[in-house]
């Protein structure tokens, strides 16, 4: 698991600024009774119970025994699944109201700006987080937008009300670099000096591929002759944008591709072997299902909508059965939102294209598929030992649903982040508004 | 009245045309079995009946039915059968990839073409849009246009997903945008927006009394070009609705009394705050269009955005037609059942979610026909693997006008070139 640990021989990561300040807070035991569990490892317990407290899930299965004190909730006929992670949000970059002020999700001045953090974007009063939450959402990686070729680092944020940014940011989770292929840099930057087409998109990353391998290259000798005892040894000066950039062929960014066509996505992989670093996911990835062996085969996720399509070119040769044909391959696939309405509701996004599977032919099942939104999306942001599954030692990051999540009928009742409960449907008074909500329909009555 | 005898005659026309060219008429009828039927009337819920169909029309509904001679019996085991959805707010066949200028006919930025644009020019039934929509389970929508240089959009038209006949009513209604995006096509301030809508209709007016003095030159200039006034002839004669994009409670409020004011006929879209004025709206009668899954103030006018907004609506006494999902209305037109499903998850009763996408928007366009399942109505049927506003249900059978239609599409011959592959 790749962390940013502070190393005294590097200065270029000897600080870790804006780390996280999250805490957990203090709950009380729980323990849910007689439900149905999606562990989110591929297993469906029947009548099942979960046992959480000091946020971590602490057992889970049949009459599981819980100290006098916890907090029993009656399962019986409701579902739990993990918390929901979606990896492509831009809650707080692209930030509701979407007026001009609140668009801080394209640095689209330059094509490379692997230099910028969407973090450094992030407000955390977007009136989405919450909405998001009350759809099970526990777990958000906001991204940069896809106008540049490098678009920034993204940062993963753990979906609780915070005054600042450092306060929901995921301990200790790694950073991920935003690239874009295809429509978009060449349209953005068509008439601003290029790229204006696809083989330009291509000669600019390799361009600053050349240049990261130069600087890796001046730090690692540096940060050898530091560990030799080198006094006389001089640092080179820093770079942010090369930072980024060294970071991610020091194995410590994960590249998170948006990338829609096959073919386009074979060239990247191309490009990351001749530069020798590792591509995590490509996202939107509308062709995937074209290429799901490759992918498989270079343990790279496929993180995808259910069904959107047409808004442009490279987005017409969709197909509902996408995220299936990746798991058939024995790839990892992943449905993202990208969408603040979308994100309230992932798991009915998984049931659509579970639905249209098991129509083509595959034989698909709620416990496989709920990895989509859980187990999967952790992997690609480098916290699978933490979240996105129910297991003992997890963080009790919890859903309890009204019925399967998969339904259009069913709801979030109850979420938990840390084992603290973050969102009650029953309780709607107790739940956190942000602070943009408050008065503003009437002075006394808040954005419902 | 006279126009009507010429309808019936087409539609008999065409009715004779279809027939002699598939040869044998009963080979297209159709008994099907045990059906649930989901068509937003009251019935039992396990309640199973018979569907007939003949040629084009649902000729028997019933139990025990005999299979017709010659034709199919499908079997739905309890299945659900609805009529085809409708979609009120989409861009079928006037958009095929939104970034590609060239398959874009919803808006054009001509100063002189506003309310004179009617889409059903530019339709295009082939379109593989049009297709896969039709192939999970749309068989009508309200398409619309976007405002290009005025507050004026154009005329919508209620199309057909169908091979022939597609047209069902070329002006369904005028498309004027109001609030904030009528005040940035006005020039700032919504203000502006109501006044050129007042001037408009006024010239409309002044126009349709004086044409033959216009034609000659001897009248006062107008706000609009000649033909964008005569299109909106129809507006202010009552002939067609106006239909008002507007979100705010106060923006809403002003637009009924405008109407009462000009005594024109209204039907509302978008509506995020309709809640709050849902009193007047069911007073003043008039129906509304929105996708009932937005929830979030993506501007200062839909501050007031809620996912009980269709439930609030209704209990006050509104009628309701849906469009969804979210921004994909066109390309996935399809999920708005996926919307309604989802305003049935917040309260709204079921039946009345069926009949935002169905019923209603037959009755409010005038669809003859359509709408309902009932011995005359047209056949125009699709039976679910499962509930039609479960996301994870499916299309068995698309029929409209008594016509199957191909379950495969652009997309699922894509999806079986590769599955084919994978599974070698």
């Amino acid at each position: 698991m790749p962390s940013e640990k502070p190393s005294d021989s590097d200065e270029s990561s000897s600080v870790s600024p804006f780390a996280s300040t999250y805490l957990v807070p203090q709950a009380p035991a729980t323990v849910i009774r007689g439900a149905t569990l999606l562990t989110g490892t591929g297993q469906q317990l029947d009548n099942a119970d979960i046992l959480f407290s000091d946020g971590k899930i602490t057992a889970l299965g049949s009459a599981v025994k819980a100290p006098a004190e916890a907090v029993e909730i009656n399962g019986a006929g409701l579902w739990v699944t993990p918390g929901i992670i979606d990896v492509h949000s831009h809650m707080g970059v692209y930030s509701n109201p979407s007026v001009r002020a609140h668009s801080d999700g394209n640095e689209a001045v330059a094509p490379a700006t692997a230099k910028v953090w969407a973090e450094h974007s992030v407000w955390p009063q977007d009136p989405n987080f919450e909405k998001a939450l009350a759809g099970g959402v526990t777990t958000a990686q906001i991204l940069p937008g896809s106008a540049n070729l490098f678009g920034g680092r993204g940062v993963t944020l753990k979906n609780v009300p915070s005054v600042t940014m450092m306060g929901m940011k995921f301990p200790d989770a790694p950073h991920s670099l935003k690239m874009a292929c295809g429509e978009n840099p060449k349209r953005v930057y068509g008439d601003k000096g290029g790229p204006s087409t696809r083989m330009g998109n291509m000669a600019g990353y390799r361009s600053a591929w050349i240049a990261a391998k130069a600087y890796d290259k001046s730090w690692t000798e540096y940060e050898e002759k530091v560990a030799k005892g080198d006094k006389s040894a001089e640092a080179p000066s820093r770079d942010l944008e090369m930072e980024t950039l060294r970071g991610v062929l020091k194995g410590d960014i994960k590249i998170h591709n948006h990338c829609y066509r096959a073919d386009e996505m074979a060239n990247m992989i191309e490009l990351s072997k001749e530069f020798g670093y590792q591509i995590t996911a490509f996202h939107h990835a509308v062709e995937a299902y074209k290429i799901a062996p490759l992918l498989a085969k270079n343990d790279i996720c496929a993180v995808v909508w259910a069904d959107w399509w047409g808004f442009k070119q490279e987005a017409y040769d969709m197909i509902r059965e996408n995220a299936p044909l990746i798991e058939l391959a024995n790839g990892c696939a992943i449905i993202h939102s990208d969408d603040e309405t979308q994100i309230q509701r992932l798991p009915q996004e998984v049931g659509k294209a579970m639905a249209a599977a098991n129509r083509m032919g595959m034989n698909l099942t709620a416990a496989q598929v709920i990895k989509w939104v859980t187990s999967n999306s952790a992997k690609s942001i480098g916290l699978d030992d933490r979240i996105g599954s129910l297991k003992e030692g997890m963080n009790a990051d919890v859903v309890l649903w009204s019925g399967n999540p998969l339904s259009v009928y069913s709801k979030a009742d109850k979420v938990w982040i840390d084992g603290v409960l973050r969102f009650d449907r029953s309780m709607p008074v107790l739940n956190h508004t942000s602070d943009f909500n408050l008065g503003i329909i009437t002075p006394t009555g808040d954005r419902p | 009245m006279k126009k009507l005898i010429i309808t019936n005659l087409l539609v008999s026309l065409v009715i004779t045309m279809q027939l002699s060219c598939m040869g044998v008429a009963n080979a297209s009828d159709i008994l099907i079995k045990n059906a649930r039927i989901v068509d937003g009337s009251e019935r039992g819920p396990n309640e199973l009946t018979d569907i007939l169909v003949k040629g084009s029309m649902i000729v028997g509904l019933g139990n025990g039915l005999s299979a017709p001679q010659g034709g199919r019996v499908i079997d739905a085991a309890g299945r659900p059968v609805s009529t085809g959805l409708f979609n009120a707010d989409t861009q079928l066949g006037i958009i095929e990839l939104g970034s590609v200028a060239g398959t874009v006919d919803s808006r054009t930025s001509n100063e002189n073409i506003t309310a004179s644009l009617q889409v059903s020019d530019a339709f295009n039934p082939s379109s593989v849009v049009i297709a896969y929509n039709r192939s999970l389970g749309i068989s009508h929508s309200l398409i619309q246009p976007s405002n290009g240089a005025g507050i004026f959009a154009g005329s919508a038209a209620v199309v057909k997903l169908s091979n022939t006949g597609n047209i069902v009513v070329k002006k369904a209604a005028m498309v004027v945008s109001l609030g904030q995006a009528g005040s940035e096509l006005a020039g700032g301030s919504r203000a502006a927006a109501m006044s050129l809508l007042r001037e408009a209709l006024e010239d409309a007016r002044d126009y349709s009394k004086n044409r033959s003095s216009y034609a000659s030159g001897s009248r006062r200039a107008y706000s609009l070009s000649r033909h964008d006034l005569d299109a909106l002839v129809d507006v202010v004669q009552r002939r067609q609705p106006l239909l008002v994009r507007v979100e705010r409670a106060a923006d809403i409020e002003r637009i009924l009394e405008f109407a009462r004011e000009q005594k024109i006929t209204l039907i509302l879209s978008g509506v995020s705050e309709g809640w709050r004025v849902a009193n007047k709206i069911a007073e003043a009668k008039v129906p509304v269009i929105f996708d009932p899954i937005n929830n979030l103030p993506s501007s200062y006018e839909t501050l007031g955005s809620r996912l009980d907004n269709a439930r609030l609506l209704h209990d006050a006494g509104v009628k309701l037609m849906f469009t969804g999902m979210g921004w994909q209305n066109t390309h996935n037109a399809y999920l708005v059942r996926q919307s309604a499903g989802n305003a049935v998850a917040n309260g709204l009763p079921y039946n009345v979610a069926i009949q935002a996408i169905t019923s209603n928007p037959a009755q409010i366009f005038g669809i003859p026909g359509y709408g309902q399942i009932k011995v005359g109505a047209d056949a125009t049927l699709v039976l679910w693997s499962g509930d039609p506003l479960e996301v994870m249900s499916n299309p068995d059978l698309v029929l409209i006008d008594g016509q199957e239609y191909s379950l495969e599409s652009r997309a699922t011959r894509l999806r079986d070139r590769y599955y084919k592959r994978a599974i070698k």
